[in-house]
């Protein structure tokens, strides 16, 4: 039985697009792993370049919390992972592509050999994390993270922005 | 608390699920009017054509229910409702009582009067039952009524099994209700392409045969065939409402908490008529998302937790062979018979298209077939958040290119409307 709420400690895959270099490793390392080639068409990740390639934005599954994709799904076959990961079960997939078109992101990919879609599942099956983390040490564009993690962080964030907006302006200051 | 659901689709169960994943004390049963567990009607098509196994359209098993303790009556259907007295009547006699009842229901086939609907070899794809009976015929040529997407699918699937197919529709145009005739032009070329014969803008007018259907009967010509399936649309179910003298409209009006006018009587799924989530306009969009927010809604309700229901929205794709189309939104003939400027987005290159119908500046809607149908989340993302396209097209330049708060989507969505960079 899938749940449309993720767990609350689940971890997620952060994505920092301003250093994103373009270099496409990731989409290697996914695909390495879950076809045991190297062919980015295989890969689950993606980079969307703009710009005549000087920006990237490496496209994931979020694994929203209220995914559209699992409601819209006519074969139930989108449902979300112990591990919060939302995924594509390939038994029932008929390749309709709607969880594709209801994304706001546009990020399941298609298979190119079945047609069927497919989207991040945190390398579940390997047991030493995402491979496209790892194959981003470089650039540091891909983290694996927690929810309260980003949460402090935003927190925190949010404290020094208010710091400065409730601090008095002393004398020096005033114009 | 004693809740009673009337129906076992998808509102009904996600309704009863919801709740005993909340309260463990919760009495629920539900009346099904028919014999299976929980099926998707969407995916009926695609068993017929053999693209899954039979069991894929389940979407529960006879477990869930035991494990959930979640009575089922299979086979009764609620005849009449006493809000009073606050007890349900069933056609075999039972009455049953209720502290909260929701109406998931449904609708029924739309069943046109055609002289001859009720030969044998007529059949329909609105049911499991009855797609079971479409799967086991056999046959050579079948006519499916009706271009909706159900009868697209089935006409598909029909096909995949080896059947001469030929889809009438009575409109000017295939998927009328989806899309504009640019795009189902399209559509209805590649269905041709793929060996389906479309007929638009043809009247049904008798379903001829005695034993089993040999020929049916349109206003321009005779088409010999031995299987008919009808796609005509959906009806909402709101009788049983009425005669307990809830109001309706086209559907069973409900609030923004999803109650129907009698107390204790909610209502969700493909019988009620709610607002149009972006517009706020009445609106039925029988699409199984919305059964499925509205019957969260109602079960927050009735665990106490006032929640409002935002609307429905229309979203809907077409998939046959290897065309992929995907419309959102309203189309240019529900834009037409309201106040506002109009302007439409074309991007044509060979097979792939992108329609997006703005007004006064907000994206209200929008259709694609193939490489612009994968980005189509960003222009529905757009109409949500109501993004001027007119001030994306002014500030192209001033968006910023990089930085950590990029806007790609917006980047992305300037290109597809043909900005350069």
């Amino acid at each position: 039985m899938h749940t449309i709420m993720p767990p609350d400690k689940n971890p997620f895959i952060l994505i920092d697009p301003e250093k994103c270099s373009g270099c496409r490793l990731c989409e290697m390392a996914c695909a390495m792993l879950h076809t045991g080639r190297c062919s980015p068409k295989h890969s689950r990740i993606r980079i969307l370049s703009f710009d005549g390639a000087s920006s990237h934005m490496p496209l994931l599954c979020q694994a929203c919390e209220q995914a559209p994709c699992i409601k819209c799904c006519p074969m139930n076959a989108r449902g979300r992972t112990a591990e919060g990961a939302v995924v594509t079960d390939p038994d029932r997939c008929i390749g309709c592509r709607a969880c594709l078109y209801i994304c706001p992101f546009a990020t399941p990919a298609v298979d190119p050999d079945t047609g069927k879609t497919m989207t991040c599942d945190l390398c579940a099956d390997d047991g030493t994390g995402p491979w496209c983390v790892k194959a981003c040490r470089d650039c540091g564009a891909l983290k694996v993270s927690e929810a309260r993690e980003v949460v402090a962080r935003k927190c925190r964030g949010g404290a020094e922005i208010a710091k400065h907006a409730f601090k008095k302006p002393t004398l020096r200051e005033t114009p | 608390m004693k809740v009673l659901i009337v129906g076992n689709g998808i509102a009904g169960n996600e309704v009863a699920f919801s709740l005993r994943k909340a309260r463990m004390d919760l009495d629920i049963t539900i009346v099904s009017a028919e014999r299976f567990p929980e099926y998707d009607p969407c995916s009926l098509p695609y068993f017929i054509g053999r693209d899954v196994p039979r069991q894929t359209v389940f979407r529960k098993t006879w477990d869930d229910y035991r494990s959930h303790r979640i009575n089922l009556l299979l086979e009764q259907r609620v005849m009449s409702i006493d809000p009073e007295a606050r007890h349900a009547t069933t056609e075999k006699g039972l009455t049953l009582g209720y502290d909260r009842l929701v109406l998931a229901h449904g609708g029924s086939l739309f069943i046109p009067p055609i002289a001859g609907i009720d030969t044998p070899g007529v059949h329909s794809c609105k049911q499991l039952s009855e797609a079971d009976r479409l799967d086991q015929s056999s046959g050579s040529a079948a006519v499916v009524i009706g271009s909706g997407a159900i009868g697209i699918e089935a006409g598909e699937a029909l096909k995949k099994r080896g059947y001469e197919v030929t889809v009438i529709e009575l409109l000017d145009w295939i998927l009328p209700a989806l899309f504009d005739p640019e795009s189902s032009r399209r559509l209805e070329e590649s269905l041709q392409r793929c060996g389906i014969r479309v007929l638009t803008s043809e009247k049904v007018l008798a379903i001829e045969g005695a034993e089993r259907v040999s020929a049916v009967v349109t206003d321009k010509r005779r088409i010999p065939c031995d299987t008919v399936v009808i796609a005509t649309g959906v009806v909402p179910g709101k009788a049983l409402a009425q005669t307990a003298g809830i109001e309706v409209q086209r559907g069973i009006r409900v609030n923004e908490h999803l109650q129907t006018s009698a107390p204790g009587i909610f209502a969700c799924g493909d019988c009620v008529e709610t607002v149009d989530a972006c517009t706020g306009e009445d609106a039925m969009f029988q699409l199984k998302h919305n059964a499925l927010e509205q019957a969260q809604v109602v079960a927050r309700n009735i665990l106490g937790v006032t929640s409002a229901y935002p609307g429905a929205w229309a979203f809907a794709r077409a998939h046959f062979f290897d065309t992929h189309a995907v419309t959102f939104g309203k189309t240019t003939r529900a834009t037409q018979c309201e106040l506002g400027q109009l302007e439409i987005i074309e991007r044509d290159e060979g097979p792939d298209y992108l329609r997006v119908i703005v007004k006064e500046g907000l994206v209200v809607g929008g259709q694609a077939i193939g490489k612009f149908a994968d980005f189509i989340g960003l222009f529905m993302g757009a109409m949500w958040r109501k993004d001027a396209i007119p001030s994306i097209r002014q500030n192209w330049p001033l968006i910023a290119r990089s930085g950590s708060i990029y806007p790609w989507t917006t980047r992305k969505l300037g290109e597809l409307i043909g900005l350069k960079s």
